[in-house]
């Protein structure tokens, strides 16, 4: 209890400090001990998902290390398919909600949802149950069905991807979070943290025709990059993904994770996932792609892990 | 005669409340309208007729034979339409060049029962091409699917916009993807038509080209209420005369035409005397007849003489053009056959046959497709396709349990069918062609065509042995043919899987239902 009381109270200060001061990079390099000591990658194991997102959020010190006062934030979570949220194709949204409510209380001035869906969005808004949660929560829920709310961005270290049209939310955002759910995916072989950033993109087609794999980790190297990503792997669609075609296809995994980290924590959800399908890093070309963009390693032994179970 | 007046406010009444969710249901681009509203269009006599509704023929031939040709003032969209644009003319004009500019004329009673009689007999051989070109609702429909959706969706691009300034989102930017160069086209010429045609002589579309104005011009020649002049206490000013739409009105012989008579009672309210009414004369009351011979309301041995020529004329045509018009259709047809392909039609249509002997081109499924994925065609299916809807995965696709098409198809074009046996219809098969194919072309991972797919009857298995890559097959049995696939592969210009339409629809299994296996991790697994 002492050390957490200790990280929410130097968070706090930090925060308090960002409103007052111009020297607020010494004053969080004085925290040293605190950010080292907040672990590169937190996995939860065995709650009920908003109670896993509560735990993991205070071992990385609250969402108030990554949301600041006034800040717009945008959470960003997987609404691709028209499934309801026991099929497991989209995020789920009771944390969606919880995390909404955590923005907010954070002291973020506007939170704001979206995703560019693959089925009719508003179907996929409905079912989901996300759009719903959302706006209860007070989030802004904003449509992402015409060209006309993207803005165009240039992508300098993109491969294959040079430039791309980014939602209008995201670029005038001042922190996002990415919050995927994990799946069995037909043509990347594996959705989660990376693959869920295609959602931000008005023309997925350019992706699909100019080598998928590196696609997505070109898109990954945009400069604003998500504060937080937390993967919600509560149930887990571990054949037929991404949209999945009945409950056969879900294995209620109850797990969380979450990590600033992208390619960390997709790889250690496909170390999840491989526990219940065989699927190797190799053929998950973006995560190896992440990789050599220096989006971060897939060698975990390298990484702080913590890892809780309920 | 003051006691009467409220008879024209309540027929705009009337025709108000069923033309406004009419109206709106064409146009609703967000699908806020309830699909209650489409029953509205299912008593639409033309596509009842088609859809064999006896219940609603029944009621529409009763309600004909008590009170006239009240549907062409009611309860036709077509008909409350021309009475907009006619008010519309009419407002700012003097009375004499507005209101009060028709005057009478005799009826063309060969050439409206003609094509009435032509217009059937041909949709009783399957060829529904004039009564498309005809049938008052479906050209209302086109006008407004066509012309007035995409304005109101502009209109609501434009609010916003506005609104999105302010963070708000429950306007939001729509596009439309639906209205094609042949809707457009049919669009406009049917609102030319009804704007001359009702600048200049008022309901001549309904007395001479409509087929349902023809044959309900059969019932309402008998109709138990009808317009008559009072002959004593007429002082023929002839006001009565020039604001009847129809025409319909002789103030010089004092009688009414109640065959051309659309009810709309503008004659009852303009009338200062109180002199024409509407009352109840049944033809059966012969004595009435004789003592008023002169109130010819219904013009009786003229029209009978009239209506008898007519039919023989009609009769006549109908045999004369019958084979040079099958023959110009079946020529029309065979041609186009022979270099395109087939358009694939909405699930429950049942066969490409079927639905073009039913479908009039109204396009409420166009407007009402929740995924725009049905677009009018133009001739690239041929003349017997033109401005039925196709399904087109140019864009989007079908949404796998959706029947929005069948629940809204007044001509049973569409028939009404459940979620089970819709995802249980194919409409037609996905077709693969390897050589297309980004795994095959750029040896990288694509599988876009297999994440679309729900019934998973395109799956992707291993490319090549040691390799990665996964490439899509298809399970024609699983297949529906919803276009999940075609609509997002990205190859182009042609692209690597295809549906190929089935002429006639078929049945397959829902993809079985797999056991669902308990999974426990107790482990991270990193």
């Amino acid at each position: 209890m002492k050390r957490r009381d200790f990280i929410k109270t130097s968070a706090i200060a930090g925060a308090a400090l960002t409103l007052n001061f111009d020297g607020l990079q010494a004053a969080l390099a004085n925290n040293t001990m605190t950010v080292e000591a907040v672990p590169d990658l937190v996995a939860v194991m065995g709650g009920e998902p908003v109670e896993m997102l509560d735990k993991a959020l205070e071992a990385l010190g609250g969402i108030g290390n990554y949301i600041k006062k006034g800040q717009k934030v945008v959470i960003k979570p997987n609404i691709g398919w028209d499934r309801t949220p026991e099929l497991a194709a989209n995020t789920n949204p009771e944390l969606i909600k919880s995390l909404v409510k955590k923005c907010l209380d954070a002291g973020a001035s506007k939170v704001t949802v979206f995703d560019n869906t693959c089925d009719n969005w508003q179907k996929c808004y409905d079912s989901s149950g996300i759009a719903a949660a959302a706006r209860d929560a007070g989030a802004v829920v904003m449509p992402a069905n015409e060209e006309k709310y993207f803005k165009e961005v240039s992508l300098p270290r993109g491969v294959k991807l040079k430039s791309a049209k980014i939602h209008e939310s995201l670029i005038e955002a001042d922190a996002w979070i990415n919050i995927p759910i994990l799946k069995n995916h037909g043509g990347a072989k594996f959705s989660c943290a990376m693959k869920n950033m295609m959602g931000i993109v008005w023309d997925r087609r350019f992706f699909h025709s100019n080598d998928l794999q590196q696609c997505i980790a070109d898109i990954c190297t945009w400069d604003k990059k998500p504060v937080l990503n937390i993967v919600d792997a509560y149930r887990m669609m571990h054949q037929n993904g991404p949209q999945g075609k009945s409950a056969a296809d879900v294995a209620t995994i109850k797990t969380l994770i979450a990590s600033p980290n992208i390619v960390a924590i997709d790889t250690a959800a496909l170390g999840m996932f491989n526990q219940v399908k065989k699927l190797d890093l190799e053929s998950v070309g973006h995560i190896g792609n992440g990789q050599s963009h220096n989006l971060g390693s897939t060698d975990l032994q390298k990484i702080n892990i913590q890892r809780i179970r309920i | 005669m003051k006691k009467l007046n409220y008879l024209k406010w309540l027929r705009v009444f009337l025709a108000a409340i069923i033309f406004i969710p009419i109206f709106l249901y064409f146009v609703d681009f967000r699908n806020y309208s309830p699909e209650s509203w489409s029953h509205l269009l299912k008593i639409q006599l033309f596509p009842a007729i088609l859809a064999g509704s006896i219940g609603v023929l029944v009621f529409q031939f009763i309600l004909a034979l008590l009170f006239g040709r009240l549907y062409c003032s009611v309860i036709c969209p077509a008909g409350v339409f021309q009475d907009i644009i006619n008010r519309i003319f009419c407002i700012g004009k003097k009375k004499k060049k507005g209101v009060r500019r028709f005057t009478y004329h005799k009826p063309n009673n060969v050439l409206r029962y003609s094509i009435t009689g032509i217009v059937f007999v041909l949709a009783l051989f399957g060829f529904l091409w004039l009564g498309m070109a005809l049938d008052p609702y479906s050209n209302f429909g086109r006008i407004a699917t066509n012309l007035f959706r995409p304005l109101a969706v502009w209109g609501n691009n434009f609010f916003a916009d506005i609104l999105a300034k302010a963070d708000n989102y429950t306007l939001f930017h729509v596009s439309v993807s639906t209205v094609t160069t042949a809707g457009l086209i049919a669009g406009i010429v049917a609102l030319l038509t009804f704007i001359l045609m009702v600048v200049f002589r008022g309901r001549l579309f309904c007395n001479t080209l409509c087929p349902i104005g023809g044959l309900l011009s059969l019932i309402s020649r008998y109709s138990f209420f009808r317009i008559a002049i009072n002959k004593e206490k007429c002082i023929s000013c002839g006001i009565c005369e020039q604001t009847c739409k129809a025409e319909a009105i002789n103030t010089q012989d004092f009688t009414v035409d109640t065959s051309r008579c659309v009810d709309c009672f503008n004659c009852v309210s303009s009338c200062k005397k109180g002199s024409i009414n509407y009352t109840f004369k049944p033809f059966y009351k012969k004595e009435e007849k004789k003592t008023e011979e002169s109130v010819l309301a219904y013009t009786a041995p003229e029209a009978v003489s009239n209506s008898r020529r007519s039919f023989l004329a009609t009769g006549a045509t109908v045999a004369a053009t019958l084979p040079v018009i099958s023959t110009v259709a079946h020529a029309a047809t065979g041609e186009a056959q022979k270099e395109k392909v087939n358009p694939i039609t909405p699930p429950g249509s049942l066969s490409l046959d079927r639905f073009k002997d039913k479908c009039t081109g109204c396009h409420i499924c166009v407007v009402q497709c929740p995924s725009q994925v049905l677009r009018p065609a133009g001739l690239q299916f041929g003349l017997g396709y033109m401005l039925r809807p196709y399904v087109s995965y140019y864009d989007s696709y079908c949404n796998y349990e959706c029947t929005v098409c069948a629940d809204v198809c007044p001509n049973d074009a569409i028939l009404g069918i459940d979620v089970e046996q819709k995802v249980t219809t194919q409409v037609g098969i996905a077709e693969f062609f390897l050589e297309r194919c980004i795994v095959e072309t750029e040896n990288t991972d694509c599988g876009a065509c297999s994440e679309h797919c729900p019934t998973q009857a395109v799956h992707m298995e291993l490319y090549k042995e040691g390799s990665t890559l996964t490439v899509p097959v298809v399970e024609p049995d699983l297949c529906i043919g919803c276009g999940g696939c075609e609509s997002i592969c990205p190859v182009r210009p042609d692209r690597a899987i295809v549906i190929k339409a089935n002429t006639v629809h078929q049945r397959v299994e829902k993809p079985a239902e797999e056991e669902a296996i308990e999974i426990q991790i107790d482990d991270f697994g990193f």
